[in-house]
């Protein structure tokens, strides 16, 4: 039975290859991480360095070649397609780099999206979740938009909506300001920040980018798929508002 | 995922590429639309010919002299004692013998190669002909063998034009008639045959022509149509000497037939030619089912990105498997509902078109084709569609998010 005090997610000694015909490419080697429900976690270096990789195991899309990935205290060894899709639909989101909107659909149908796969989350309350999780993003307004009617930023916090509302445990955001201006940036990162601050949600942030990587609490250094560094407790870079979502 | 918002997102899929789902149904619109067109002509065509024969001819037996291949002689089996035998039938109503004579006709300068009958007055009463002017051949014309004649209603325009014929001559062969009788027109492309021949009281021809067997019988049965068929058949035979317990129609050197066996061949004729044309329509269905495919092919991988985006908030594969089975089903039921339509109104058009030239022409849609249609549709859908799925369920989520 796991310890109510068990970590999010602890890895130990994860590794991860890939295959292509006989030759293999290792890419994350003796992964050894611990996340803390609530953590607001970024995960930098340089392209290349597993980072993505690492999100992706993570974040339930894919399995490690070896070592041990335990959810909650939860061994995940060998969970199969299906039961790694309940896991995604229930229990992680995940904000891309590309925003990965449907396109000519409206913002309400797309944050809805997730709610069409998930287990337990009746379709009467799909609506209501939906506009609460874009109140939350500032976007109430535009709900009805189409998503190509919406800036970079916008389109963004659409993205971070839909990534809120199944209320996951967990939030991977993978590069989310590297398709966007500075200005769009931080209120993209205040608007994470503030899921983290206001709402306790556990994120992980993957990106190249100082800057951003100094919006979480803590900074894990990946380079040539291994950890180099795990520093936490540092002073965290904040926007004074000046993005702030309404 | 429920089947409710499987099948909303599938719509949505096609109603967001109107015109690219529109020509992808082209192929299964035409498909569906010739096999509804091709039937329901085919069928109302027969029902057509049903008809006629049916108000032309109800309870009419017509026998044939047969075995020409198998005797190696004239067709001479029916006699005029065979005739009489036959009359005295109790369920016979009016029997008139025929026999056909083979001469020119002429009025004036005007000459005409019409089929001479020389029969009786039930002849007319046995085919449902009405009488327009004079009268109809009587038995006094016959027992004196008078030189009388009745005419078609074409022949008799084609003889006398605008003028009455009554009381006219005209020569069949050698010998001079005087006209008696002209009939009304069955008004009926497929009667159309009725409508030309000269009638001469039976006597006549057979003194004119010195031919004693008959050419064929044609009678009126009173009641069960196949009792008086066995009847006529067992009396034959015996009168025939022919031994036959089986019904073997080889051994007979005759053959009664009713309008009811005609109407049968010409239904299973019919229905043989709407199964081939309908086969060679459906086809077009095949051709439709590969172009679904072709796009839906297309489909999978210009959504790659969004097949991606769905698994990484939780489509399981066979979430996606059935988002795209249902879409090029969708498709393709579509496409069947707007052919059955099309289809339809086209067979209705051309029916009422046949109509104004050949008679009523009733428009028939058939309903077991119209089912056979759509379950076409159904399974070139799910034919077509099943590969394209199950490559976009197949696919890896993070391939597809990160596909460019």
């Amino acid at each position: 039975m796991p310890s109510k005090k068990a970590p999010l997610i602890e890895t130990i000694d994860l590794c991860k290859s890939y295959f292509n015909e006989e030759l293999e490419t290792p890419v994350l080697f003796d992964i050894n991480l611990t996340i803390q429900e609530g953590e607001f976690l970024s995960i930098m270096g340089p392209s290349g360095s597993g980072k993505s990789t690492l999100m992706h195991i993570l974040g339930f899309l894919d399995n490690p070649t070896s070592g041990k990935f335990l959810f909650r205290g939860d061994r995940t060894k060998s969970l199969n397609d299906d039961e790694l899709a309940r896991i995604r639909a229930t229990r992680v989101s995940f904000v891309f780099q590309a925003f990965n909107l449907l396109p000519r659909t409206s913002v309400l149908d797309n944050v809805m999206l997730p709610l069409l796969y998930h287990p337990t989350i009746p379709a009467s309350e799909r609506v209501e979740r939906a506009m609460h999780a874009i109140a939350t993003v500032g976007l109430t307004e535009r709900a009805t938009y189409f998503t190509n009617q919406l800036s970079g930023g916008q389109q963004q916090r659409v993205a971070i909506a839909r990534a809120l509302v199944t209320e996951p445990d967990i939030i991977f955001a993978d590069e989310p300001t590297g398709n966007l201006d500075s200005t769009s940036g931080i209120q993209v990162m205040d608007a994470l920040q503030q899921l983290h601050d206001d709402m306790g949600r556990t994120i992980v942030l993957v990106t190249h980018e100082e800057a951003t990587a100094r919006h979480a609490e803590r900074i894990i250094h990946l380079k040539d798929g291994r950890i180099a560094s795990d520093s936490k407790k540092f002073k965290r870079v904040r926007s004074n508002g000046k993005g702030k979502l309404k | 995922m429920l089947l409710s918002d499987t099948l909303a997102t599938a719509y949505r899929a096609i109603s967001t590429h109107r015109m690219r789902s529109l020509l992808t149904m082209l192929g299964i619109i035409i498909g569906v639309g010739s096999v509804v067109l091709m039937v329901s002509v085919g069928r109302s065509f027969e029902r057509y010919v049903l008809d006629q024969i049916e108000a032309f001819s109800s309870n009419l037996i017509e026998i044939y002299p047969t075995g020409f291949e198998k005797f190696g002689r004239t067709l001479d089996s029916l006699t005029y004692s065979d005739y009489e035998a036959v009359s005295r039938l109790s369920t016979v109503e009016s029997v008139a013998p025929a026999i056909f004579v083979t001469e020119k006709v002429q009025y004036g300068t005007e000459e005409i190669s019409p089929f001479i009958f020389g029969t009786s007055s039930n002849f007319f009463h046995n085919y449902g002909q009405k009488l327009a002017s004079g009268r109809l051949l009587t038995e006094a014309d016959e027992k004196s063998a008078r030189s009388v004649a009745v005419l078609a209603h074409q022949t008799a325009i084609d003889l006398f034009g605008q003028r009455d014929p009554i009381g006219e001559s005209i020569r069949v062969g050698s010998r001079s008639y005087t006209v008696v009788g002209v009939l009304e027109s069955l008004g009926s492309a497929l009667m159309q045959d009725m409508d030309t021949p000269v009638y001469i009281p039976f006597t006549t021809a057979r003194a004119a022509t010195g031919q004693k067997e008959l050419s064929y019988m044609s009678m009126k049965s009173k009641g069960d149509i196949d009792l008086t068929i066995a009847d006529i058949n067992s009396l034959l035979r015996q009168r025939h000497g022919i031994v036959n317990p089986d019904g073997d129609p080889d051994k007979d050197d005759f053959r009664a037939r009713s309008a009811e066996q005609a109407a049968e061949i010409v239904g299973q004729v019919t229905l043989g030619l709407t199964v081939f044309i309908g086969l060679i329509a459906g086809v077009s269905l095949v051709v439709g089912g590969i172009g679904i495919m072709n796009i839906m092919l297309v489909s999978v991988t210009e959504r790659t990105k969004e097949i991606g985006l769905r698994k990484a908030v939780g489509a399981r594969k066979h979430d996606i498997l059935l988002q795209f089975l249902l879409e090029s089903v969708t498709l393709t039921l579509l496409g069947g509902i707007i052919g059955i339509v099309g289809g339809a109104a086209l067979g209705m058009l051309v029916a009422a078109v046949a109509s104004k030239f050949i008679g009523t022409v009733p428009f028939v849609l058939s309903i077991p084709a119209l089912i056979a249609a759509i379950l076409m549709a159904l399974v070139t859908g799910l034919v077509f569609g099943i590969y394209p799925a199950k490559k976009a369920a197949e696919l890896s989520p993070m391939a597809a998010i990160r596909w460019n």
